[in-house]
């Protein structure tokens, strides 16, 4: 029975999942066939890859740091991503690069830098866990300080655009938002799962996991690195998306227990189902316009949280 | 070697070493550095003058892996995890094999049952009581494999049942050939390894090496004396020698 659980979860999600394309106006002929292949399963595709690699991204950072608060932004990936976009969205540039909009590259070179600047300090091996999470804040004040001085120089148009992005939003783009985030989608996955074993030794602590073998500082080098490759793509690409890669893993851990080998593919695919929902909440929610999907994440998630954890401390 | 550390000297110019299936008892105060020398045996502290040799080896020169093949711990406050189940505790101590996952489970369980722990093997942690936990951090001993065990105070908080348990399993690791260093403050513990005549003793305080004898040695309860600064009167029961510390007068 124990091990019937998360498969059974796991079909019973991805169910749902799929179902909710065909939420919303109901589609006939030609043109429905067009939103729902054109539009719709895109979309769909989309946010399950972003909400698959914050998810699993978020148990590897909480597993790392065993610290079920760390988010897939404690190392700055999200405040970088928002400084670099703020500066295109204030200079009022436009563009492109390697076919991804200005905006999207520059928030994506802002995620990788202050990540590669904190995981590297990681990788020294001089610095504590605990440094390394004190690190991540650091630079993710100081981004945000630096995102706030370009705000207060930027004029309005700027500003709504800004916090438009900051909510976070699954842009309607077809299948290009598809072919960009898979390949560091599928990145994250697989690294992070080829990490898996080494990442459970470290719940027995540091200590004893490095005389059981494993290289702590390289191990912590290599989770920061490949989950944030994957999260840098989804946040330049999507904004920042708050709460699915700390709520997500959370749930799973509450519903199947803290073995990483079913956590990380489980917080996937939760991550995926988890944000499809809530987009097609977004969709539906106002007669008329969308709601941005962070602000439907937070919405829904921290309620399900407290309702587990209450229930797991009865038990 | 010597360990400075914020300018307070942890170990002062030790030297010590331990003969393939050899059983060493480290004694001491407390604070006195038995730890900190166990954790430069480990790699996990870097001496600031001397160097760890592993045979031909150093200790500097060889991989986290390597280490684990060579020497495996077991620390004083085991797995610091509440949540994980035993088997899955056990499981993580193979890591430094390339092995399938559900040989690596096989091992555990087998390691598990070998200290008399199998019922418990699916109970998380946290639900342990302090011998079974203890127990539990054996079969990670058993389970990785090495050749040398450094095992911190290993009947530290359990009843006497626990405590000559765990003595007597350490005791038949280290007749199966195993070389262990046990840290301890407990000397009368170390009769149940079995073997008293090939027991030895190094005795450390205020990070110097003060003494090194055999178990059986009758100068032994005079250097403990001097060691903890306390007279050590030995009784004989039958065969065995109990030490008994009384106040100096």
């Amino acid at each position: 029975m124990k091990g019937a659980r998360p498969l059974v979860l796991a079909c019973g999600s991805l169910l749902l999942a799929a179902l909710s394309l065909w939420v919303g106006p109901s589609l006939h002929g030609a043109a429905g066939d067009f939103v729902l292949l054109q539009l719709r399963l895109p979309r769909l595709l989309v946010g399950g890859l972003v909400g698959a690699t914050l998810g699993i991204s978020g148990a590897a950072f909480q597993a790392v740091f065993n610290n079920a608060l760390a988010t897939p932004s404690t190392v700055g990936t999200t405040a970088g991503a928002t400084l670099g976009a703020l500066l295109v969205l204030a200079l009022d540039a436009s563009g492109g690069v390697l076919g991804v909009s200005l905006l999207t590259a520059a928030a994506f070179t802002g995620a990788l830098l202050t990540t590669l600047l904190v995981s590297g300090l990681a990788a020294s091996g001089r610095l504590s866990k605990n440094d390394v999470l004190l690190a991540g804040i650091a630079v993710t004040l100081a981004a945000s300080a630096l995102a706030s001085g370009v705000q207060f120089a930027s004029d309005a148009r700027a500003l709504v655009a800004a916090t438009q992005w900051s909510l976070g939003q699954l842009p309607q783009v077809g299948y290009r938002g598809v072919l960009l985030i898979g390949p560091f989608a599928a990145t994250t996955l697989l690294g992070l799962l080829a990490l898996g074993r080494p990442l459970q030794n470290l719940a027995l602590g540091e200590e004893l996991a490095t005389t059981q073998g494993v290289n702590v500082p390289r191990l912590r080098f290599l989770v920061l690195l490949v989950a944030s490759l994957g999260v840098a793509a989804c946040v330049a690409w999507c904004g920042p998306i708050a709460f699915v890669g700390l709520i997500v893993p959370n749930l799973v851990r509450l519903l199947v227990g803290p073995q990483l080998r079913a956590l990380l593919p489980l917080s996937f695919l939760g991550g995926a189902v988890f944000l499809v929902i809530c987009d097609t909440v977004a969709r539906v929610a106002l007669p008329g316009r969308e709601l941005p999907v962070g602000v439907i994440t937070a919405a829904l998630g921290a309620p399900a949280l407290v309702f587990l954890v209450s229930r797991a401390h009865r038990e | 070697m010597s360990v400075v550390r914020r300018g307070r000297t942890l170990l002062d110019g030790v030297s010590l070493s331990l003969e393939p299936g050899a059983l060493l008892a480290l004694v001491g105060p407390n604070g006195a550095g038995k730890t900190t020398l166990l954790r430069c045996a480990l790699g996990l502290l870097t001496p600031s003058h001397g160097a760890v040799r592993l045979g031909e080896r150093r200790l500097r020169e060889l991989s986290a892996r390597e280490r684990a093949a060579r020497l495996a711990w077991l620390p004083q406050h085991g797995a610091r995890t509440e949540d994980l189940s035993a088997v899955d505790v056990v499981q993580s101590a193979r890591y430094r094999f390339d092995e399938p996952a559900a040989h690596s489970e096989r091992e555990a369980r087998r390691a598990l049952e070998r200290v008399g722990v199998a019922a418990v093997a699916d109970r998380p942690l946290g639900t342990l009581s302090g011998g079974e936990r203890q127990r539990v951090s054996l079969a990670g001993l058993l389970a990785q494999d090495a050749p040398v065990l450094l095992v911190d105070e290993p009947a530290n908080h359990l009843d006497p049942a626990q405590q000559i348990d765990v003595y007597r399993l350490l005791g038949t690791l280290w007749r199966e050939g195993r070389s262990v260093m046990c840290v301890t403050h407990d000397v009368n513990l170390l009769r149940h390894l079995g073997a008293p005549g090939s027991v030895r003793v190094a005795g450390v305080a205020r990070g110097q090496l003060r003494f090194e004898c055999a178990f059986s040695d009758p100068e032994l309860p005079r250097q403990l004396g001097e060691l903890f600064g306390v007279q050590m009167r030995a009784l004989s029961i039958g065969e065995t020698r109990v030490l008994i510390p009384e106040p100096t007068a």
